[in-house]
Formats: structure tokens, C-alpha cells, sequence
């Protein structure tokens, strides 16, 4: 087929058009392909600038997780600022880091003056300490709300690569002092994201130091309390002891003569044995004289001079007056050893105790309070199972039980100890027929110097310390008491598990 | 729309009616992009619209017809284009829900400009198949082409009809495809 010349010019820029069409869609997609290589690029771009950013994130986000953890931690406080030391150098980049404190603008000498070094931790190193806290500027003594950092010159310190800046911060410690961190950098300044997160840091270090500082005086005012604790303690033996002597003192009238009434027929029967002893010497120079003079001696003579001194009596009296008077030396020596037993201090330790032992030597020390217009009956046997107890202090609240039962029965009555054994203890009864006490009185009875008594006759002191020796006792008191008629107490001791 | 299409109208055109007659009808057209189509462009929908129109009117067919035409002639050249996967399935129901699920995503992943109809399957036995054809571009002949093509590809004989249509006034488009 042939075209005629029109046909082929229309034809030939039919196919011209085509083709520059083709050109230009060539050029076109070319363009297009390098706009997608651009994209690429770029996109490739910002995602390792993104993967930078999460890793720098992450750091610091370890960063601040490890200071917190650290700040929140119980190690001590230096240690933890040390540690914070540690973490903000490394995070930075830094070569050298610090720690130091101030007192009102002077620095503190430290025992050991470390300073971090870079990839070789805490090392003395003078040099850099006085550098940096040359740096410092600890004069203003002023609290910085965030880091600072300058820039240093720092030929003299002869480092194979230069430093370029400090940076630091401070923080209140104890008192009036101040806690410096600063670090060395090769960088020229700190970079601000950086800063946002030493910031963050900071204020956990801020709160963290508080924190501690506070836990720190609650120990002191802890150890404070301790003391005065230990002293009350000791006011309160002390207390203890005194009104045991207090009620000695009260019982001192009975107690000598006690010991007066033995002493007294002791003297008696010595000044007796005194006159045997003179007709037993008469005998014998009578029989001596009788011996010189006749040489011989009879049996009827001798029988004769010995009834003329009653020697039979005599040796049989004396036998007797030498048992009563070693009775009476033993009572004698019974009351001591009781009294010592009862003024000596003892421990507070609290053992198994047997109340009959307790009652029984209360009873030998109180009991002259007693004269023979009173009755004592005591129930209590070898039976009453032990209570855990201080039997010093134990008999000391019996006696002053005691004493105030015989004061309450001036003109005669019965005093009755007895006790009955429960599921959960043992309980005391001890009771008398005394004049009693009215409500008001029972009510005040454990108040410390509450006394019906008139003045110069007991402390006042004598329930309330019994009472609080039977509360460490775990014991319980309660007081039946009907005016004229008696009171009666009862004393709950709890079971030995 | 995505430059693909364009250029292979452009051979379609080219293919049926020469490069005079694209000549013309670009000439006509007066298009903004000049007719300067790359695969890897995009361009004016109302591009396609208006050279399809021009077919229409110079030739003389139904809008349907140049629609249904060109895609069942085009499912061939979108096949070598398509995800290497595309061609592992041997059966036109099953292309088509890959079309929805795997074929038009992966075309989305490389051409995040393009926009791709969404199917919804509506029912299916072993020979008949429904679906709604969802596109603000309103190309159902144009899918209808597209499958007549893909029959042609997997061997089947299909018949594509729609029960109901946009086109016809109803307020969607139900493609129904039936295996004869
Ligand atoms: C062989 C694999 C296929 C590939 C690679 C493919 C790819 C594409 C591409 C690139 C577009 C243009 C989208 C735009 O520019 O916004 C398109 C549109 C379209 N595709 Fe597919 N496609 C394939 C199979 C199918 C099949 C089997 C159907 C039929 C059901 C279909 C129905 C359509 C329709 C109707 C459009 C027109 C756009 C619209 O209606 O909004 N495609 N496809």
C-alpha cells in the first residue's frame, strides 16, 4: 500500500509527535525516578536520624531509670551521690567527674578525695579536684536551680586531648553544706537535650538527698528518744528502789524491834549463864580447896556442894538458854538476810517465781506490823503454781500490800492470803477487815502520791509503783472494798506457757 | 488515576484504531498532562473520562462497550504487572477474592496514590458469585471487562452481569458472575 505524500507528512508527524511524546514521558519518569531516589534517601535519612534519636532516648532513659533507682535506693548517702556521679559521667560523655561539699563557702577536706575518671572509675587525683574546685564558684554559696556549664582553658593540666567545659550543679546537704557535682569535658559546651535530662536527674538527686537527710535526723531524734526512753527507765528502778526503801524506812520501827526482842533475852540468858558460869567456878575451887586440904574426895561430899549450887539445874538450864539464844541469833540473822534480800536492786529479769516463796518472805519482813490483836492466815501453799516473775520486786508489792493492811486494821482484824487457780493464771486474794475505802478512794488508789495517809507516813508512791511493777508483770489488779468492813485485792498473774 | 492505566489505553486505542486516531483524539482532547503518560505518574481522572468519551462519540459505541472493552482487554497487561503471587491462582472466583485481599493491597503498597475499588463479597456457591463493586469513579463496565479478561486467562467461561447498578439507578453495584 502506498501513501501519497500527504498521507506520509501527516504520518511521519503523527509518529513526530508520538515520539516526542515518548521523550517526554521518558523524561518525565526519569524525573520521576530520581524523585523517588530523592525520597528514599531522605526517608532513609530521617529514619537513621529517628533510630539515632530512640537510642539516644534510650540512654537516656536508662540514664535517669538508673539515677532514680539509684536516688530511691536504701545504700548509703555517699555511696548513691557516687553512684549518680558514675551514671552523669558516663551519660555525658564526660572525662572526669566529682563530688564535693561545701560549708558557707569554704570547701570541706574530704578523708578520700576520689574523682571519677572515665573507663577507669574513682582515683585520687589532686590535680584535677583543685582544678575543678577552683572552677566552682563556692563563694556565692547560692543553690543552682539547674546545671551550669562554662568553658575552660586548661593548659597547666596537660591532658592528651583538651577540656573544653565544666559543667556542675549543686544540691542542699546536711546543715548549711553544699553537695557540688561537676564534671570535665572534652565537649565544648552541654548540649541542650542533654541538659533537659541532667535537669530531671537533678531534681530525683534534690529529692532523693532530701529524702535521705530527713530519714538521717529521724534516726538522730530516734536515737533521741532512745536515750530518754532508757532514761525513764532507769528514773523508774530508780523510783522502784527508792519507795522500797521508803517502805523499809516505814518498817524500820517493827523490824528493830524484832530484832530487839531476840537481842533482849539473848542478853538476858548470857547475864544468867554469866551466874552459872560464877557458881560452876564456886564449885570448882570448893572442890580444888577440899582436894588440898583433906587430899581425898567423897562422893557424898561431892554430891553435897553440887546440890548446894543446884548444878543439875544448871547444866540443864544451860543447855536450854544456849538453844534459845542460837535460836534467836538465827531469827536475828533471818530478818537480815530478808531485809538485804528485799533493799538489794536486783535485776528485772522476769523467771519462773513461786508466790509462796514471795508471800512467805513478805510476810517475815511486814509481819511485826502485825501485833497479836491481828490474825494473819495464809492459804497459800507449795501447791500455787509458779507465775513468770521478779520475786524481788514481787515481794516488794506484797509487803507494801501488807503494810497497808495492818495499817488499815489499827484496832485488830484478820489479814487473809489466799488464791484460787484459774483456766488462763493464778489469782492472789489478799484481803482484810479493815476500815475500807470509799469509791472515790478506790478510784485514786494507783494515783501516783495519792495518800490517805497522814504526812510523814509513806511516800504515796507505794500503789502506783506496785501497781506498774504488776503491769510489767502482766498481772492484773482489781480492789473489792466496803467501808468498815474491809478490802480485799485481787492480783491476776497470767499461766507460764 | 495511575499512569498504568492511561498507558494502556493508550495501547488499546493504538492497537484497535492506530496512532492517528490517538493522535486526534489527544489533539481534541486538549489534556492538561498532553498526553504524556508514564506508568509511574498519576493523572486527572477526568483525563480517562474524556478521551473514553471521545472514543465513544468518533466511533460510535456505547460508553458500556468502550468500558467493558478496554478492561477485559486490560486484565492481561495488569497481570504483568501484578505481584508475582497473582498468578498462582487458577480459578476466577478465587482471583477476585485475592484481588480484594492480596492483589489491590499489594498495588496500594507501591502506588500509596491510588485509589482501588473495595469488593464486598455478598454470596457464593460453586458457580455463581456476587459481589458489590464500591469506587467513587462508577467504572462497573469497566470490572465487568476486567473479569470477562480474567475468565480468559484461567480458562473459565463466565458470564458477569449486574443485578443491580448505579447506572441503572440503583443506589449500588452487584456484580454477579456466574461459571457456565
Ligand atoms: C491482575 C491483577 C490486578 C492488578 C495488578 C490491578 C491493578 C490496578 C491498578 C493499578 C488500578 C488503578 C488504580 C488507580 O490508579 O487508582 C486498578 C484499578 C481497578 N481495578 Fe484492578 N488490578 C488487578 C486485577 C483486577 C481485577 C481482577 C478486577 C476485577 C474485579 C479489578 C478491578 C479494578 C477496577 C474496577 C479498577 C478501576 C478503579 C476503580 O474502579 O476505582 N482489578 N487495578
Amino acid at each position: 500500500m502506498t501513501l501519497s505524500k500527504e498521507e506520509l507528512e501527516k504520518r511521519v508527524s503523527v509518529l513526530e509527535r508520538k515520539a516526542l511524546r515518548e521523550k517526554k514521558a521518558r523524561q518525565l519518569a526519569e524525573n520521576q525516578l530520581e524523585k523517588y531516589s530523592l525520597d528514599i534517601y531522605e526517608a532513609n535519612q530521617s529514619l537513621k536520624a529517628a533510630l539515632a534519636g530512640s537510642e539516644q532516648k534510650q540512654l537516656e532513659l536508662e540514664y535517669l531509670a538508673h539515677t532514680s533507682s539509684a536516688v530511691a535506693s536504701e545504700i548509703p548517702l555517699r555511696e548513691m551521690v557516687s553512684n549518680i556521679v558514675d551514671l552523669t559521667g558516663e551519660f555525658c560523655c564526660a572525662r572526669y567527674g566529682l563530688f564535693v561539699i561545701s560549708e558557707e563557702g569554704q570547701w570541706l577536706t574530704e578523708k578520700t578525695p576520689k574523682v571519677w575518671i572515665s573507663e577507669q572509675g574513682w582515683q585520687e587525683n589532686n590535680a584535677i579536684k583543685e582544678f575543678v574546685t577552683d572552677l566552682l564558684p563556692v563563694s556565692n554559696n547560692d543553690l543552682l536551680a539547674s546545671w551550669r556549664s562554662a568553658e575552660i582553658k586548661n593548659n597547666e593540666l596537660n591532658e592528651s586531648a583538651p577540656l573544653n567545659s565544666i559543667f556542675y550543679t549543686n544540691v542542699a546537704w546536711s546543715g548549711k553544706k553544699i553537695g557540688w557535682l561537676a564534671f570535665l569535658s572534652q565537649e565544648a559546651e552541654l548540649n541542650q537535650d542533654l541538659e533537659v535530662i541532667l535537669n530531671t536527674s537533678k531534681e530525683h538527686l534534690v529529692s532523693g538527698v532530701r529524702r535521705r537527710l530527713t530519714d538521717i535526723r529521724i534516726l538522730q531524734r530516734n536515737v533521741q528518744l532512745q536515750d530518754s526512753i532508757s532514761s525513764l527507765e532507769k528514773a523508774r528502778r530508780q523510783l522502784i528502789q527508792s519507795e522500797k526503801m521508803a517502805s523499809l524506812g516505814q518498817l524500820a520501827a517493827g523490824v528493830a524491834h524484832e530484832i530487839n526482842n531476840p537481842i533482849a533475852f539473848i542478853r538476858s540468858n548470857l547475864e544468867v549463864l554469866q551466874d552459872y558460869l560464877h557458881d560452876y567456878k564456886k564449885l570448882t575451887s570448893e572442890v580444888q580447896t577440899n582436894l588440898t586440904e583433906q587430899t581425898t574426895l567423897d562422893t557424898s561430899q561431892f554430891s553435897e556442894m553440887c546440890k548446894k549450887i543446884d548444878l543439875d539445874y544448871i547444866e540443864e538450864d544451860s543447855e536450854d538458854l544456849l538453844k534459845s539464844n542460837i535460836e534467836g541469833l538465827d531469827r536475828v540473822k533471818e530478818i537480815v538476810d530478808n531485809l538485804k534480800g528485799f533493799s538489794h536492786a536486783g535485776d528485772e529479769a522476769l523467771v519462773a517465781t513461786s508466790l509462796n516463796n514471795c508471800i512467805q518472805s513478805a510476810l517475815k519482813i511486814a509481819g511485826n506490823m502485825f501485833k497479836y490483836e491481828h490474825k494473819v492466815i495464809n492459804n497459800i501453799s507449795a501447791e500455787c503454781p509458779p507465775v513468770l516473775g521478779n520475786s524481788g520486786q514481787l515481794q516488794q508489792v506484797f509487803v507494801n500490800l501488807f503494810v497497808n493492811a495492818a495499817h488499815a486494821m489499827e484496832k485488830g482484824g484478820v489479814l487473809t492470803i489466799d488464791y484460787t487457780h484459774i483456766k488462763e493464771g493464778v489469782v492472789l486474794h489478799i484481803q482484810d477487815t479493815g476500815c475500807g475505802m470509799d469509791k472515790e478512794t478506790v478510784n485514786q488508789l494507783f494515783t501516783p502520791f495519792f495518800t490517805t495517809k497522814p504526812v510523814g507516813i509513806g511516800t504515796g508512791l507505794g500503789l502506783s509503783v506496785s501497781y506498774a511493777i504488776l503491769e510489767a508483770h502482766g498481772a492484773q489488779v482489781s480492789v473489792d472494798s466496803q467501808l468498815n468492813l474491809g478490802t480485799t485485792f485481787h492480783i491476776k498473774f497470767p499461766t507460764i506457757d | 488515576m495511575k499512569g498504568i492505566v492511561f498507558v494502556k489505553f493508550n495501547e488499546f486505542v493504538e492497537e484497535l484504531w492506530g496512532e492517528e486516531f490517538w493522535d486526534t483524539l489527544l489533539d481534541e482532547a486538549q489534556l492538561s498532562s498532553e498526553g504524556i503518560y508514564t506508568t509511574v505518574g498519576t493523572y486527572d481522572d477526568e483525563e480517562l473520562f474524556t478521551l473514553i468519551g471521545l472514543v465513544v462519540e468518533q466511533k460510535n459505541i456505547s460508553p458500556k462497550d468502550a468500558q467493558f472493552a478496554f478492561g477485559k482487554w486490560v486484565f492481561k497487561e495488569l497481570l504483568n504487572a501484578a505481584p508475582a503471587g497473582a498468578h498462582n491462582f487458577k480459578d476466577v472466583f478465587e482471583f477476585l477474592h485475592a484481588v480484594q485481599d492480596f492483589i489491590h493491597v499489594e498495588v496500594k503498597k507501591l502506588n500509596p496514590d491510588a485509589l482501588l475499588p473495595e469488593f464486598e463479597f455478598l454470596s457464593e456457591t460453586p458457580n455463581t458469585l456476587t459481589f458489590l463493586y464500591q469506587s467513587p469513579r462508577n467504572l462497573c463496565y469497566f470490572c465487568e471487562g476486567i473479569v470477562h479478561g480474567l475468565a480468559e486467562h484461567t480458562g473459565q467461561t463466565v458470564e458477569v452481569s449486574q443485578t443491580e447498578c448505579q447506572h441503572q439507578g440503583d443506589s449500588r453495584c452487584v456484580m454477579e458472575v456466574v461459571k457456565v
